[in-house]
């Protein structure tokens, strides 16, 4: 147990989310690896181990850096509690993270306050309901028969341009929401300086680009802070432009 | 290897019965894992200064944010459905990954047995292996962050003893810089892709300024979805005028 405990209440409700965020994400690991096992045995469809170890391995080699990257990469912003759910759920960038930056304006909370982290779980919560209701009703009873209505192009628009069309509002949002001139400026110059050059100048980089605009920003932002204000006190309801009020 | 029999043989076996009922199961998880975690909002609440009419709104704006980028991802995987079956689509895009990860490790799982998706090299055996990829690449995230969230957790208490002021100022900087950066990603993408990030900003700056102006709270929550929509809807223009991706 951490040492440090500012409120008996709060200390309760990490200890739930991180026992019973764990617990069923684990439980939602194997079921969802049961699924190709169960079909490995009943199918004798002849694979051995190696073919399916070049398949993981082929698909690894893309994506192994970002099983690290990413749980680093949304940490801080979604704090152990959501860690669970957004790794559960998945479709953090273009569902859950937008839901809970909505919530936080609708009810005019900060991110990296208690109101803000109780705001955003709240808000992945009902992002998780409308989109387990989603996948149900749309995709598994309806899905066979909307398969045969939805024109193709508009499905493969869907598909090319879904996260552009999200991206674009949220961070709009994001931005009004925060109303944090000077942590919004540094991010947008590094994500353009990052994304844009240097990425192109040296690609092995590519897999880590976000997790370095967002280590550069965090680190521009607090060598540049106003100490006058931020040091005080975390929650404070200041007029500071800087800084988190 | 395997026996290149009719394309989509084992669609039957991906529509099993069994199957059926772990993909519900995988649901029902995500559903008790939310349930859990509000009621621990509720109780804890007071404790931030948040009331109950807040944490009621907070969820209710969560979810309706969530309904359009909910159904665009429904749209997405109703096109996966003739490929993997029914109960792997809600599996594989339901859980940890997105539509378009999952597309593109089952491309480099069958590419590894010289398959293609969706044509008649794609067959029971292939799409097994490539399902098997799939799921052991989506374990991969789900066990990282088993293994990372508590250290990381020890590390952050131990960083706010250090200097409150850290975790005031670190979420707001890296939600503003993960956004900005992931934005920024989709722009050297083709120029439907600018034209839909743009539309979209634009959309979403006039629905906060009539929310602002109006006094109409509902405009925040409903924001997102509509500048999605406003923002596909251009890009379906943009993309059949000429100006999109070169490859489907």
């Amino acid at each position: 147990m951490s040492s440090i405990i500012t409120s008996p209440s709060h200390a309760a409700f990490e200890r739930t989310t991180s026992r019973w965020g764990s617990i069923t994400l684990f439980i939602g690991f194997l079921i969802a690896t049961s699924v190709p096992f169960y079909l490995l045995f009943v199918a004798d469809a002849n694979i051995d181990l190696g073919e399916i170890l070049k398949g993981f391995l082929a698909v690894f080699a893309v994506y192994g850096v970002f099983y690290i990257v990413e749980p680093l990469t949304y940490f801080p912003i979604l704090g152990p509690a959501g860690m669970y759910q957004a790794f559960m759920i998945g479709n953090v960038a273009n569902k859950l993270l937008p839901s809970a930056i909505v919530a936080q304006d609708t009810i005019g909370a900060k991110p990296g306050t208690r109101k803000g982290e109780y705001a955003a779980t709240m808000a992945i919560c009902g992002a998780a309901i409308i989109h387990v209701a989603s996948m149900v009703i749309f995709v598994g009873i309806l899905g066979t028969w909307l398969v045969s209505l939805i024109p193709e192009p508009v499905t493969l628009v869907a598909k090319l341009y879904i996260l552009p069309a999200i991206l674009g509002g949220v961070t709009v949002q994001l931005i009004a929401s925060l109303k944090q001139l000077k942590s919004t400026l540094i991010a947008l110059g590094m994500a353009a300086l990052v994304i844009l050059v240097l990425v192109r100048l040296v690609p092995v980089l590519a897999p880590g680009d976000v997790a370095i605009v967002v280590f550069l920003t965090i680190l521009i932002t607090w060598f540049t802070r106003n100490k006058a204000v931020t040091d005080k006190r975390p929650d404070s309801d200041g007029t500071d432009t800087v800084g988190i009020n | 290897m395997t026996v290149a029999s009719g394309s989509a043989d084992y669609i039957g076996l991906a529509n099993a019965p069994i199957l059926w009922i772990l993909a519900m199961a995988v649901m029902g998880v995500v559903v008790v894992q939310s349930l859990i975690y509000m009621t621990a909002v509720k109780k804890n609440a007071e404790s931030a200064g948040m009331s109950q009419q807040e944490v009621r709104s907070a969820f209710r704006a969560g979810g309706v944010a969530a309904i359009g980028p909910s159904l665009s991802v429904v749209l997405v995987a109703i096109a996966l459905l003739p490929l993997f079956g029914t109960p792997p689509v809600i599996v594989r895009v339901g859980l940890i990954g997105s539509a378009a990860t999952e597309v593109a490790s089952a491309s480099l799982a069958a590419g590894t047995m010289g398959a293609n998706l969706g044509d008649e090299t794609f067959t029971r055996g292939v799409f097994i292996v490539a399902l098997m990829a799939m799921s052991l690449s989506g374990a991969g995230w789900m066990i990282s962050t088993l293994i990372l969230t508590p250290i990381f957790k020890r590390s952050s208490h131990k960083l706010e003893k250090v200097n409150p002021a850290l975790m005031s100022i670190i979420p707001g900087a890296a939600l503003l810089a993960a956004f900005a950066a992931l934005t920024f990603r989709e722009l050297p993408k083709s120029p439907t892709h600018v034209i839909a990030v743009i539309v979209s900003a634009v959309v979403m700056s006039i629905c906060l300024l009539l929310a602002k102006t109006l006094k109409q709270n509902w405009l925040k929550e409903w924001g997102l979805g509509i500048s999605l929509l406003i923002g596909l809807v251009a890009a379906y223009f943009a993309h059949y005028a000429g100006l999109g991706m070169p490859e489907a």
